[in-house]
């Protein structure tokens, strides 16, 4: 058994235990996880199979919390994540573990601990952005007498297959918790830490051990957390799998796109367009992976490619780095990924490579810029975890067709016709019109929909 | 002519015979015309040493070729040692799992069999299993050997046997053609009908497969009742890693007595966990009958104590000869017991791979 405050380092590596619902768990099978430089960096327990089941019973037994406890108890640990010392570790601590593992730029990691600092003090008034404006929260509500929706949960448990891209990721799950789910979260070995941190703090904050669990699992006892939950969510090889069945809702690549049209002058925006393609070091799914312009594409993609080429190749954890930082064998695959799936495409920068090695073994991703003859060519879609975008041409007759399967469409234009097919458009999830990053949002803003509209259902309701 | 077998062949279990005069006493019983089975006196001709002048140490059987894979195809009369007589006492044919491809096959005469569960009746006291209570057997059945080891265990060591069908072959066919949800059912299926006997009759052992426990774990009633009634479980068939193995110790059956088996049909026979190796379970052969080597998979030869390898299987005794097979399983090699031959294994996985056919894990 491990306290949450003492340090616990075994060999200098942080121990990241199972977080069960009897407390602290330490299996004899670990995975290793290395910093971008190879370097073992932390120990994750890995919980068995007959663990897993056994844990995801025990949320199923276990009560909730009242609504307001809820709410209290998540405002608390957002503020024990982003101050206090967790697991041994104090926040600069963390980050920079974050930052050495995940090859996040520091300041983006910084960034993201103050986003979950406000989103979780913000998170139940978020939450009444997604309940349908008829539906009362409380069956108890004096609406109900007179006969109304009850806004309810579709299950008691719900497992988070999480993914590992950004710290921000775990800042959607505890609507869940606040909902009053029992939660399961299986972190991501590519970045364990943020949410055996978040569910570190959670507990702290007054959850039971059996109503928030951490699950780090192999391939096998990962379908156990499937089998044990009423829902979930996530982005990891069980949650591809099981991607059709309606009890899941899979995390799938953003593809955001800018499109540029001739309605405005794209040279009053490029700082919001390079900053919507390298923020976050480019590694969000609400990064933009395409520029779409009516007109001729090559100047816009010659000024992104000029602006990008600037960006120094730091280590993540230097305060001025921007961008991603992998191992040198995962970067070097990853370029022969890129310059395959480039050929024939006119490169305006990284076209001879884009890899720089740190000499640790780590190496950084620097931004890569192609310009493709066509606006429905398939590569505009080709999402990559650094700043890598293609800039394609459009026209009015290529229409809405190229900009479909987009989490954040950031479009320049004042075509209210356009604007009407992009909101139209089932398989464009936000639309941002004018001067606004992608990477843009606020409380009560749906990430790709409502989480909660998963999570939710409504009862007609009357009594007395 | 002579049949008679070499008295050191024939000792009671508990008297382990000198190796190198059993090895020596084997080789003449299997490669003598008057003795040998007909498979192995044939085989021996395309053999370029003599077994019964050149074979005098259980380190010598690494000179035969691995003939396992040709036990899919040998008619089982020929694997009978010609010394048995016309009329062998025989108690039953027995077929591996069916995992790498076609079934194999050996023949198993009485006083092997009874020699085995005598050996076995006495781990099993070791290890605290009461005697005289009921067993519930959730393993193989048909036609593998595993099933027959229960029902005579269930009989001499225990009282009555009670078992479920359980085709482990079904089961990987459903796996490797992507029907999990059908795998799942025929296990639910199998755990159903094990739960009619737990909840009549006074099961005071069960014997299990990992796969199959798991899955009764899952259903919080039935441990309750295994914790009400079962004081030990055998489990074996597949492996137990040791973060499930110390769960089950601590907290979900931690009054019970948990004892593994590792074996295989092609020993005709099982290796017991030693008593007191704790959550990484060790495992003991039926030396000099059966034995272990654990060696490195390209060279063929001993890894270290403390070393992973792969593990090689040997049955020396009068009802069989077959040495050197290479199994699936992955193993740490470590110490037998003192004076016995071979190896003892600990931490058995399965290798990846085998013989160009994946793997697959099931029920079984």
């Amino acid at each position: 058994m491990v306290s949450s405050q003492e340090t616990d380092r075994t060999d200098g590596l942080i121990q990241l235990d199972v977080l069960g619902p009897s407390g602290s768990y330490r299996s004899r099978s670990r995975a290793t996880v290395p910093d971008v430089s190879g370097r073992p960096a932390a120990e994750l327990s890995l919980a068995p199979t007959v663990y897993v089941d056994r844990a995801m019973a025990a949320l199923r037994r276990a009560r909730p919390l009242s609504a307001d406890e809820r709410v209290a108890a998540i405002v608390r640990a957002g503020r024990l994540f982003a101050t206090e010392t967790i697991n041994g570790l104090t926040v600069g601590e963390y980050e920079h573990a974050v930052s050495r593992v995940g090859g996040v730029p520091i300041q983006v990691v910084r960034a993201a601990t103050r986003t979950a600092l406000e989103r979780s003090a913000q998170l139940h008034h978020g939450l009444q952005h997604a309940r349908p404006w008829g539906a009362v929260g409380d069956w108890r509500d004096p609406l109900t007498r007179a006969g109304r929706a009850v806004w309810t949960r579709r299950g008691e448990v719900f497992a988070v297959h999480a993914a590992g891209n950004h710290p921000g990721t775990h800042t959607l799950w505890p609507e869940a918790l606040a909902l009053g789910y029992r939660v399961a979260v299986r972190p991501s070995r590519r970045e364990p830490f943020t949410p055996h941190r978040l569910v570190t703090a959670l507990r702290m904050a007054g959850f039971g051990e059996d109503q928030v669990v951490l699950l780090p699992t192999d391939h096998a006892a990962a379908e156990a957390l499937l089998r044990g939950a009423d829902l979930a969510y996530g982005s990891d090889e069980v949650i591809r799998r099981y991607a059709d069945d309606p009890a899941v809702l899979p995390l799938i690549p953003g593809r955001s796109k800018i499109l540029l049209t001739a309605d405005t002058d794209w040279r009053d925006h490029l700082d919001t367009v390079v900053e919507s393609i390298a923020h976050h070091g480019g590694t969000g799914c609400v990064n933009a992976t395409a520029v779409l312009v009516e007109g001729d594409p090559a100047p816009v993609a010659e000024a992104i490619a000029g602006r990008l080429s600037v960006l120094p190749s730091l280590p993540p954890e230097d305060d001025k780095a921007i961008l991603p930082v992998q191992s040198a064998v995962s970067a070097r695959a990853l370029e022969r990924y890129v310059r395959d799936r480039a050929a024939g495409a006119r490169a305006h920068l990284g076209g001879d490579g884009f890899v720089e090695e740190l000499g640790d073994g780590s190496a950084v991703l620097r931004p890569v810029v192609h310009q493709l003859e066509r606006a429905d060519d398939p590569r505009a879609g080709a999402e990559l975890p650094f700043p890598c975008v293609w800039v394609a041409p459009w026209s009015r007759e290529d229409g809405v067709t190229p900009l479909r399967d987009t989490l954040i469409l950031g479009a320049y234009t004042d075509d209210d016709r356009l604007i009407d097919a992009f909101l139209d458009e089932p398989t464009i999830a936000n639309v941002y019109l004018g001067d606004h990053p992608t990477y843009w949002t606020a409380t009560g803003i749906p990430h790709d929909g409502y989480l909660a509209h998963f999570l939710m259902r409504t009862k007609g309701v009357i009594r007395g | 002519m002579s049949t008679a077998a070499h008295p050191v062949l024939d000792l009671p279990f508990d008297t382990p015979p000198d190796p190198e005069e059993f090895i020596r006493a084997a080789m003449e019983w299997h490669f003598h015309p008057d003795t040998g089975s007909p498979y192995w006196l044939e085989r021996a001709t395309s053999l370029d040493f003599d077994p019964r002048t050149d074979v005098k140490s259980h380190d010598d059987l690494q000179l035969f070729p691995n003939v396992v894979n040709e036990m899919r195809k040998v008619p089982v009369h020929a694997l009978i040692p010609k010394g048995y007589g016309p009329r062998p006492d025989i108690v039953g044919v027995y077929e591996s799992g069916g995992t790498t491809g076609a079934p194999k096959r050996v023949v198993c005469p009485r006083d092997w069999m009874e020699r085995l569960v005598d050996w076995s009746n006495a781990n099993l006291d070791e290890h605290d299993f009461p005697r005289g209570v009921d067993w519930l057997g959730l393993t193989p059945s048909g036609p593998h050997i595993v099933g027959e080891i229960f029902r005579r265990s269930a009989a001499t060591h225990g009282r009555h046997g009670f078992q479920v069908d359980l085709d482990p072959r079904w089961v990987k066919k459903l796996i490797a053609d992507g029907k999990a949800d059908q795998a799942d059912a025929y296990a639910e299926h199998v755990i159903d009908q094990a739960e009619f006997i737990l909840r009549t009759q006074e099961i005071g052992v069960l014997t299990i497969t990992p796969a199959l426990l798991e899955r009764l774990v899952r259903r919080e009633d039935l441990v309750a009742l295994v914790n009400e009634k079962v004081r030990a479980i055998r489990w074996g068939g597949t492996q137990l890693d040791p973060d499930t193995h110390h769960l089950y110790r601590t907290e979900i059956f931690p009054e019970t007595v948990l004892y593994g088996h590792y074996g295989s049909t092609m020993i005709m026979g099982i290796a017991g966990q030693r008593p007191g190796s704790g959550d990484s379970c060790v495992f003991d052969t039926f030396s000099p009958y059966v034995t272990f080597s654990v060696v490195d998979p390209v060279t063929r030869r001993p890894v270290p104590y403390g070393a992973r390898g792969q593990v090689v299987m040997n049955h020396v005794s009068k009802a069989l000869f077959l040495p050197n097979n290479l199994e699936r399983d992955l193993a740490t090699r470590v110490e037998p017991v003192r004076g016995r031959v071979g190896d003892a294994a600990a931490d058995i996985a399965p290798v990846g791979r085998f013989e160009n056919e994946a793997v697959i894990e099931g029920v079984y």
